[in-house]
């Protein structure tokens, strides 16, 4: 690049770079994200949108920047890895590389890849489980019956290869009581138990499968009927098992506030995800001036704490003749309370904090 | 103001302690003594903003002016504490307890809010 040219794009990086500090905002992130982009700086790119999230963690141009730049690193360290493997081939680098190469959605390279693992490392089960896994995304998003048979088929034989390996079996035995072959994939669980009798997920698995009834029919058979219906015949143990009911979690999040305000010296008590608030104690309703404080305090701790580099701000104490706010964010999620100046500021903080803790999975209402 | 300057740097070796300064209201660095690698203007434009909008929505919702205000974030913490005219902004490490250094902050502040008065 010439001289000229390489100051001109220099100069509008530093003109960018102070746009954003002081004008913060998801597009003016996103263009000085892309100014680092095609300079090749995908490390910057990420932190500039992870700091963007951190401030605008609603913006989706942010997210595809995140996306892009993380794409960037993935594929830079994909040439590092595959210009090490023409000099000192090993399995790891060749397993590196393909789970690069599956994150990116490359399933041409990543075939490219398996095939080279294969020719070099015959023994190695690794390259038919990575197949395997790439196979049965595709057959999971598309439901095509072509996909399942080739996963089935790569998994078998990654079992084959080696029989004490987990990760392999347990795929197969997922796809296969999905799909409806309950009585196979039963034998693979039983397999699965034997090798590690303590494990609780293998249990659960089993306990699962047997609440399902077998088809009977061939395997080939049962996978065009998932093409030809458009969906799995079993529901995943994930999504078998009972999601955590937005009541549960909001009676957790009562009773936590309940306990602040227990604590000597506390006059109210909030906790506030987005636009919804929960409080306790003296407040009037959602107009009370503590609430808004108390945004307004942690949105501005979370910038002066961004800006000035020292990363999240996760608890802050404002101090005044009205005694003491204290208040603890983690995420989205917020908890504050209002006591006076002589309550024990550190068990306030630490009820605060298991309070935001516990109610970071809370389902919103 | 050597008095306040003689102050800030004598905090500034407490343990943990990565920076001081003394910040008027408007947001004008009187004094500092801060790390390397710290730019006072930066600290002055975000600790005035931090305590004039938490100031303002506490005069707004009628709870009076912050005295002190800490905050603990991932990789530091800080501490800002008002005085007459202006305030006292005190940065530390992550490692750093707060708690600890208490003492050295509430003599600096004292010793500030002396020199204010003799000037």
């Amino acid at each position: 690049m010439h001289l000229i040219q390489r100051m001109k794009i220099w100069k509008e990086l530093r003109r960018l770079e102070q746009r954003a500090k002081e004008q913060p905002s998801p597009s003016t992130f996103v263009d000085l994200g892309q100014v680092y982009i095609n300079l090749d700086l995908n490390d910057k790119a990420e932190g500039l949108a992870e700091d963007g999230l951190a401030l605008f963690p609603k913006s989706i141009e942010l997210r595809q920047l995140l996306d892009c730049a993380r794409r960037g690193l993935r594929n830079r360290r994909a040439a590092e890895l595959r210009a090490k493997l023409t000099r000192a081939p090993s399995p790891k680098l060749f397993r590196e590389l393909a789970l690069i190469q599956m994150d990116l959605g490359d399933s041409n390279a990543l075939h490219a890849t398996c095939q080279q693992w294969s020719l070099r490392f015959p023994d190695d089960a690794g390259c038919w489980l990575m197949l395997g896994q790439a196979r049965l995304t595709s057959f999971y998003r598309d439901l095509a019956a072509r996909e399942g048979q080739e996963a089935v088929q790569c998994l078998e034989r990654a079992v084959g290869m080696d029989p004490k390996e987990v990760q392999s079996r347990r795929l197969l035995s997922e796809v296969l009581y999905r799909v409806g072959a309950v009585h196979e994939a039963q034998k693979h669980v039983q397999v699965l138990r034997e090798i590690d009798p303590a494990d609780q997920e293998v249990e659960q698995l089993l306990s699962h499968i047997a609440t399902l009834t077998d088809t009977g029919a061939e395997l080939s058979v049962l996978l065009d009927e998932v093409e030809s219906h458009g969906s799995l015949r079993n529901a995943s143990l994930e999504a078998a098992q009972p999601a955590p009911s937005a009541e549960n979690s909001i009676s957790e999040v009562r009773t936590g506030l309940a306990r602040v305000l227990e604590l000597a010296g506390v006059e109210k008590a909030t906790f506030i995800r987005g636009s919804k608030a929960m409080v306790k104690g003296q407040i009037k309703d959602g107009r009370d001036p503590f609430l808004r404080i108390v945004r307004v305090t942690a949105k501005a701790a979370h910038r002066f704490a961004r800006r000035l580099d020292i990363g999240s701000a996760s608890k802050t104490i404002v101090e005044g003749d009205f005694g003491r706010i204290c208040i603890c964010v983690f995420g989205e999620a917020l908890a504050a309370a209002q006591c006076a100046s002589d309550c024990d500021v550190e068990l306030v903080l630490s009820e605060l904090q298991e309070l935001v803790a516990g109610a970071l999975h809370a389902v919103e209402e | 103001m050597s008095k306040i300057n003689d102050a800030i740097a004598e905090l500034r070796h407490a343990p943990g302690v990565k920076g001081a300064a003394v910040i008027t209201n408007d947001g004008l660095v009187a004094a500092s003594s801060l790390a390397t690698g710290l730019d006072p203007d930066v600290i002055s434009g975000l600790s005035s903003y931090l305590m004039m909008t938490t100031n303002r929505s506490l005069t707004e919702g009628s709870y009076g002016a912050c005295t002190k205000m800490l905050i603990n974030a991932t990789h530091g913490k800080a501490v800002l504490v008002q005085l007459d005219e202006s305030y006292l902004v005190v940065l530390f490490d992550q490692f750093a307890e707060v708690a600890q250094a208490d003492r050295e902050v509430d003599e600096t502040v004292t010793r500030i809010r002396r020199a204010s008065k003799l000037a």
